[in-house]
């Protein structure tokens, strides 16, 4: 906008010398609304003007007949003017420009060629046309240097954003960015069940796409660092959709409805039913029996279910929208209301969002105006317990039919000593409720043209309120019981969370001499978050099935609270030479109140650069704009409130008669902590090649960030488990890479293509002194399959260790060997009662795998004729390593299709300990083998379920994220109908196009998306694949 | 202009404001949940009560070992002597002794000798459970981060620790002026410092006992202890839980009613009392676990699993149930009884070849017993005068003695360490089917430390294996 400025008067200077003048009025093709701000300049000449703020300008034209038409988020035009004294010109949108203004830290518009830093915004189109509910998924593979995970397919499940990676030493600590809606700050934590995840949803799922004009993401140090410490791990800074003031009334309807199954399952082996050693003998082990076709002669009723494709069912959405907007005068308005309802491909589960929406803004003068929006939501539904459901699913036979699963009093129909998942599903409830407001109040006052001041106060408020309950005995007869809870219970969590923000700056914004502008702003910032926490346990009901904590016989109730202030200073200086040389100086300190006095207030600069050279220097003519930039920038972290003193807790099950009772708290706190520091240095490149028909986005950047503060799990010998600590630093290094382009525009034909390439290195540098490693969680697995996953000095974040197969080195294994080295030959052991099965190394955990991405890559094609478009966006996660505990049930139960061999007899490759070729042949069946050995429990018992390695392996996938065919119906159709615009379109989501994973969709992680452990893949809820219909009507 | 300077002065003061007042501001963050410091009777409260389920955690492990549980699926870990990982356990009795440590060190400084007195003597009961088990473990460098990695204590010198905590208790609860009375706080005694003392003696028998296989060990040193120690079942160290804090075997029994399998009783110590290995019917068993929906008891075959033909899970084999003495879920945890210290006598008596007065506490043992499960009379009286029980004085031999200490110490983590001094020779105890291959056919004689240790204090932690013997369970 500043050049801009620069062109006006140098334009209004020039004009005074022109003779002929024409007038019109530039209107938007979409809709027909004044276009304000487009710049209208004579052709092959320097004279020009803008277009008022209703579309109208005025200019001389002199001797010219062409005039050149262009703004930003339109298609510039040529138009002949001839004799014609009022030219009234109509621009196309164009979305491939729509990222020349960026909305920045605080909510400041700048023009992206000024930035020395990278960000990367999505519009509303690509935002909805992707149909997630969850704006977090929305995301997925439209944006470079992110990393977005969902936790699994299930309604309202939480989905997880990281932004160039992993940042944090801590294995709780939160490494998500920030996010800010209009200006304000806002909660997007995930409060999932420790014990039992339920995939609650992040906050961020409270809002409604549709309400969404565009989502920025910043992601470097420099970016940030007028944000302060909260968004240290990037900032997700959303803009939502406003009136246009003189544009009238437009109203936009819409639906979406959309059918989901499961779109990926296990491949199964449906020759052997329940049993053991080739026979059933009633006992639990649900398909290592007998022959289903020969039990079947003997039985008729003995016949293979397909119970895993019973159990899910079709699930489906429906989304309905209205939004209407407009302006008068002074005034404008946004406002809307959206209800979505969802049902999960586990019966039983289901997740709905209400929201509501009004934002205004007034203008009183030129001097003053205002805004306010208020955003109230209601969402939530019945989590089902999916890991529980999905592990009582293996142990499930399949020659019992799993949809028989209650007795017409209510009662279980089970299997021997498994229960069943669908009975669990129904009973084992835990439904979440959560109301929320985010409201934000903005004043602009300019009392002079180069002065501004600026307040902003946002105040998020939620109540997230949660019931769970798990039936106890109805005390019916011979009622079955099998995996339901002994006594029954009831519990109500409760979240009372809130987040107060109060900005104030001051911009100055003077040019100082013809070529040099500057933009000065210094601010003031408060920051408050507060969260109450209450838990209330009811166990065992003394009235069967009268759910209420006056009907049970034991309470627990908890209640905790945490508070977390934040005052911020920050200054910022923007100079501006010629246009084309741009430098950042931002500043900030905090003081805040998680750190000890004296070491809580922390200062950190950043600088940026941007230099577009093409304005400057001679270029090929394919280069039409090019432009480098470098960014170097500090930022601070503070930590999460009451860590710095070494506490006391209630114990479980206390006050107990009468009595208070107190247990030194498990983490010790320090007094001596100090803020955290991430430096980020940046380079990057911009380039527009071919008459801007192809873009290029490059960054390379590093950050470090040092002296964490971490809670090392020490001894509990020493009196706690954990000690909190400043220590350690991570490394991450990457490349972000966007490619644009236009490969065909041909008359109405257009193809547009995007490219979001990410490629993120992490290297924990050092952790504590004398500590090597943290382990963020461990799952569990048969024998000796667990595998923890774990953050290790020297290696990448994220390291999956487990045990083994041997492996043979000549002169015996180096020592300091931790990671597995796969293709190296295996050992067989030749003596004992594993002769000629494959060795095992159980007591050593080696590294198996990592669990971070080497790369992701979004790919999005758009193609359009007239009204007809299709897009396809393809996103790939590339070289991930991930814990397949399904894997592991699955094997111990001999489901999978692979053990159809396990009547086979073979030689395993591989060599004697001596190092001699096994030549041995060894039966993989249980029991008495064909050669008289008695192989017990068999090879998929006794030595395939029994290592980690056989279920650490790549989770790489390709995935269709979705695929839209859209028609816009032709004007002469709907303008009867008094329409503007009307659309019809259909979609497919989450289509799976290749992956070497194994069960079902691995992008799904047992414990939630808050947590880090994202490569342990548990008994998730399965990913599910979508397809959508939808209407929109604009009036 | 002038306008200008008026808003440089607003400005001005606004900053000035902020900075004045930001200190307040931010000072928030004083823990509301969790005080820095708590009331000396509210550590009371807890570790008297952890200290008893410190004891019955133990014993979930021990009773495996000796016979008491079986797992109903065959191969089962603990049953079979695997390398379990006993974190929980001994995260808890760490947590106990560090508790206990505050609350000496607060009862010293808040002129309390009673409390310091009675963290004494809890502290000498974690650390003989730790002992016991582990033998060598973290002690003079733990409790309070002198550093992140205590080095490992000798076992022999933290039994000298045991005593002199103990000698130290009795001293501190000796004294007459205290600030602070003990009252219900104390989940052991009510307050009681004479009964402390007495089960400090006790405790002191009861450790001294432990050195049986030692040079160390002297009889009548055991004797001079309990005759200062407990006088009647009254005295019984005992916590007595809650539904809102449950007795752990009580949890044990509520999993089981639930089908989450646990708690099934051993086919060894039904047949000790069923008549099959000794020709008498114990009327204990009915206290002591399930009757089969037949009416009968039936045990499991440690490490053999269930037998086929149990197919009703709860009523066809005997488990811990509710409905018994000492698995309801406000069953009391026994720390140390008379009945023990009877059993403790007669040992010692023995050692000394006091045939009658060994003799006389052997029945005063079984007695106390019985009259603690509350046995009918009769029935308590036919079995005592059985004569596979009433051998007579010079019949007693330390075989009945352990026979009968062991149905009174029924899962109490005690009975292991008499397991081993007495070289698990028990009549009819064999090693369970599918024994742990690396322990060649023997028992296991202590536990693996917990792995936590090996990933938090990996440099001290000893490397250890299941047939290692403790110190004094050399020979």
């Amino acid at each position: 906008m500043r050049t801009n400025l620069l062109v006006v008067l140098f334009m209004l200077v020039t004009s005074c010398v022109m003779a002929q003048t024409i007038t019109g009025k530039v209107t938007s093709e979409t809709d027909g609304s004044g276009v304000p701000g487009a710049t209208v300049k004579v052709k092959g000449s320097t004279s020009g003007t803008f277009t008022d703020s209703d579309g109208n300008y005025k200019l001389n034209v002199g001797s010219s007949t062409t005039i050149v038409v262009s703004s930003i988020g339109f298609e510039t035009v040529e138009i002949s003017v001839g004799n014609q004294t009022i030219v009234n010109v109509s621009l196309k949108e164009d979305a491939t420009q729509l990222s020349e203004v960026v909305v920045t830290s605080l909510g400041i518009e700048r023009s992206k060629r000024s930035l020395g830093y990278s960000i990367q915004s999505v519009g509303s189109k690509e935002l909805t046309e992707v149909k997630q509910p969850n704006i977090v998924s929305a995301l997925q593979g439209q944006v470079s240097g992110v990393q977005i995970t969902n936790t699994g397919g299930g309604p309202g499940m939480g989905a997880r954003i990281v932004v160039r990676g992993l940042t944090s030493l801590n294995p709780n600590g939160d490494n998500q960015p920030l996010f800010i809606i209009d200006g304000v700050p806002i909660d997007n934590s995930t409060n999932d069940n420790s014990s039992n995840s339920r995939g609650m949803s992040n906050r961020a799922a409270d809002i409604n796409p549709n309400d969404i004009e565009t989502i920025s993401i910043l992601k470097g140090a420099a970016a940030t660092g007028l944000y302060g410490v909260r968004a240290a791990n990037g900032a997700v800074v959303i803009t939502t959709k406003s009136g246009k003031s003189g544009s009238g009334l437009t109203i936009n309807v819409g639906s979406n409805f959309s059918v989901e199954e499961i779109n990926k399952l296990p491949e199964f082996q449906k020759n052997y039913g329940r049993g053991w050693y080739g026979i059933d003998d009633g006992s639990v082990y649900s398909a290592s029996g007998a022959l289903i076709e020969a039990q079947s002669v003997i039985d008729p009723s003995y016949i293979f279910y397909d119970n895993y494709k019973n159990f899910y069912r079709t699930g489906g959405m429906r989304d309905h929208f209205f939004n209407m907007s407009g302006g008068k005068d002074a005034f404008t308005f946004y406002t809307s209301i959206n209800n979505t309802k969802q049902e999960g491909i586990i019966p039983f589960s289901d997740w709905g969002r209400t929201s509501v929406r009004l934002r205004g803004t007034a203008k009183f003068s030129e001097k003053f105006n205002m805004e306010a929006s208020v955003n109230y939501s209601n969402s939530g539904g019945n989590r089902v317990p999916h890991t529980t459901m999905g592990e009582r699913l293996m142990y499930w036979s399949h020659t019992q039919d799993i949809t028989q699963y209650e007795k017409p009093d209510g009662t279980q129909i089970a299997g021997i000593l498994s229960a069943n998942p669908l009975y669990n599903a129904k009973y084992m409830t835990y439904e979440d409720k959560v109301d929320r407001t985010i409201g934000n109040l903005v004043f602009n006052y300019k009392p002079i043209d180069w002065l501004q001041f600026t307040y902003r106060f946002g105040h998020d408020f939620y109540v997230d309120k949660r019931d769970e309950i798990s039936p106890g005995p109805k005390g019916i007869a011979g009622e079955n019981r099998s995996g339901l809870s002994a006594l029954g219970f009831m519990e109500q969590r409760r979240f009372i969370n809130r987040v107060i923000n109060s900005n104030f700056f001051v911009t100055f914004d003077k040019e100082i001499t013809s070529d040099l502008r500057a933009t000065v702003r210094a601010g003031h910032e408060l920051f408050e978050t507060g969260l109450n926490y209450s838990y209330n346990l009811g166990e065992q009901f003394v009235t069967p099935d009268f759910y209420s904590f006056s009907n049970v016989t034991r309470h627990v109730i908890s209640e905790n609270t945490y508070r977390r202030r934040l005052l911020g200073a920050y200054g910022d200086a923007s100079l501006d030479y010629k246009g084309y040389l741009f430098l950042n100086l931002t500043a900030r300190n905090d003081w805040t109140s998680t750190l000890p006095k004296g070491n809580n207030s922390f200062f950190y600069p950043s600088a940026s650069m941007s230099f577009v050279f093409s304005d400057v220097l001679k270029l090929p003519e394919a280069i039409s704009y090019g432009k480098i930039r470098a960014a170097y920038g500090k930022v601070g972290k503070d930590t999460d409130p009451y860590r710095t003193a070494a506490t006391y807790t209630t114990a479980t099950g206390f006050p107990l008669n009468n009595l208070v009772g107190y247990v030194r708290s498990a983490s010790r706190g320090s007094d001596q902590l100090v803020p955290e520091m991430t430096s980020t240095l940046e380079f990057g490149t911009e380039l527009r090649l071919l008459k801007n028909r192809l873009s290029l986005d490059l960054t390379w950047y590093k950050a470090n960030s040092k002296d964490q503060i971490l809670a090392v799990p020490v001894s509990t010998t020493t009196g706690y488990s954990q000690v909190w600590i400043n220590a350690g630093e991570i490394e991450n290094k990457g490349i972000e890479l966007v490619l644009n382009g236009t490969p065909i525009k041909k008359g109405n034909f257009r193809w547009d293509a995007t490219v979001n390439f990410t490629r993120n290195r992490n290297m924990v540098v050092d952790i504590a002194d004398g500590v090597t490693d943290i382990p963020l969680l461990t799952q569990n697995g048969y024998v000796n399959s667990a595998v923890t996953m774990r953050i290790a000095k020297g290696r990448p974040y994220g390291d999956l260790y487990g045990t083994s197969y041997q492996r043979y080195y000549e002169g015996g294994k180096p020592e300091g060997t931790i990671v597995l080295d796969k293709d190296r030959t295996k050992v067989i052991s030749n003596s004992g009662s594993f002769a000629g099965f494959p060795l095992m190394n159980t007591s050593e955990q080696m590294v198996l795998g990592n669990g971070m991405p080497k790369w992701l890559a979004g790919i999005r094609n758009s193609f359009s004729y007239k009204g007809l478009s299709l897009s396809f966006l393809i996103d790939t996660r590339w070289g991930v390593d991930q814990f397949d505990q399904y894997g592991v049930w699955l094997a111990a139960f001999l489901k999978p299709d692979f053990t159809n061999d396990r009547n086979d007899v073979v030689i395993f490759d591989g060599v004697t300990p001596e190092g001699q070729p096994n030549t041995q042949q060894v039966w993989l069946g249980q029991g008495l083998g064909p050669d008289g050995r008695d192989y017990a429990a068999g090879y998929y018992r006794n030595i395939h379920r029994v290592i980690s390695e056989n279920f650490v392996y790549d989770a790489s996938f390709i995935k269709l994220r979705n695929a839209t065919l859209a028609y816009s119906l032709p004007k002469k159709w709907i303008t009867p109908l008094h329409l503007k615009a009307a659309s019809v379109s259909t979609s497919i989501n989450n289509i799976i196009l290749w992956t070497p994973w194994k069960n079902f969709d691995p992008e799904s992680y047992s414990t939630g998306a808050g947590s880090n452990a994202t490569a342990l893949t548990g008994m998730g809820y399965p990913g599910a694949r979508s397809t959508f219909f939808s209407l929109n009507l604009t009036l | 202009m002038f306008k200008n300077m008026k808003l440089r002065i607003v400005i001005l003061l606004i900053i000035a404001g902020f900075f004045t007042s930001c200190e307040n501001y931010l000072d928030i963050n004083t823990d509301p949940n969790n005080p820095t410091t708590v009331p000396v009777k509210g550590l009371m409260s807890v570790t008297s009560v952890r200290t008893a389920s410190n004891t019955a955690n133990l014993g979930y492990f021990t009773s495996y070992f000796v016979q008491y549980l079986a797992s109903p699926n065959a191969g089962g870990n603990t049953d079979t002597h695997q390398e379990i990982n006993p974190n929980g356990t001994w995260v808890a009795i760490y947590n106990v002794l560090s508790n206990l440590s505050d609350m000496e060190k607060m009862a010293e400084q808040q002129g309390a000798p009673n409390y310091a007195g009675a963290a004494k003597i809890m502290k000498a009961i974690n650390l003989a459970l730790l002992v016991d088990a582990w033998n060598g473990v973290p002690y003079s460098e733990a409790f309070f981060v002198q550093t992140l990695k205590p080095s490992y204590d000798n076992g022999q010198q933290l039994y000298t620790e045991i005593f002199s905590l103990l000698t130290d208790g009795i001293a501190n609860l000796q004294q007459t002026t205290t600030t602070l009375t003990m009252g219900t706080d104390d989940f052991m005694f009510g307050g009681n410092t004479a009964r402390w003392i007495k089960v400090a003696n006790a405790l002191r028998a009861r450790y001294l006992n432990h050195l049986s296989k030692t040079s160390a060990y002297d009889a009548n040193a055991v004797l001079a202890a309990i005759a200062n120690g407990l006088e009647s079942n009254a005295d019984d160290a005992k916590v007595t839980f809650t539904n809102e804090v449950r007795n752990p075997w009580g949890d044990v029994s509520i999993n089981q009613a639930g089908l989450v399998l646990d708690g099934w009783i051993s086919e060894q110590i039904v047949e000790a009392l069923d008549g099959t290995t000794f020709g008498v019917v114990d009327p204990r068993m009915e206290f002591m676990f399930s009757k089969t929906r037949h009416g009968t008891f039936r045990g499991t075959k440690n490490g053999a699993g269930r037998d086929a033909d149990v197919m009703d899970l709860r009523l066809d084999a005997s488990t811990l149930v509710e409905a018994s003495f000492y698995a309801n879920r406000t069953s009391p945890v026994l720390v140390m009884t008379f009945a023990e210290q009877k059993f403790i006598e007669a040992e010692a008596r023995l050692a000394l070849n006091n045939k009658p007065a060994a003799y006389a506490a052997y029945l005063a043992g079984i007695k106390a017993h019985m009259d603690m499960l509350a046995v009918a009379a009769g029935s308590r009286d036919a079995y005592i005068n059985n004569p596979v029980v009433s051998v007579g004085a010079d019949n007693i031999t330390l075989d009945l003695i352990m026979k009968e200490k062991y149905v009174a110490l029924y899962l109490s983590p005690e009975t292991w360490n008499d397991a081993r001094r007495y070289n698990f020779k028990y009549t009819n105890m064999t090693i369970p089917a599918q024994l742990n291959p690396d322990l060649n056919g023997q028992f296991s004689r202590r536990l693996q430390y917990p792995s936590s240790e090996f990933s938090t204090n990996s440099d001290n932690v000893p490397e250890v294996r299941l047939s290692d013997r403790i110190w004094w369970d050399q020979n």
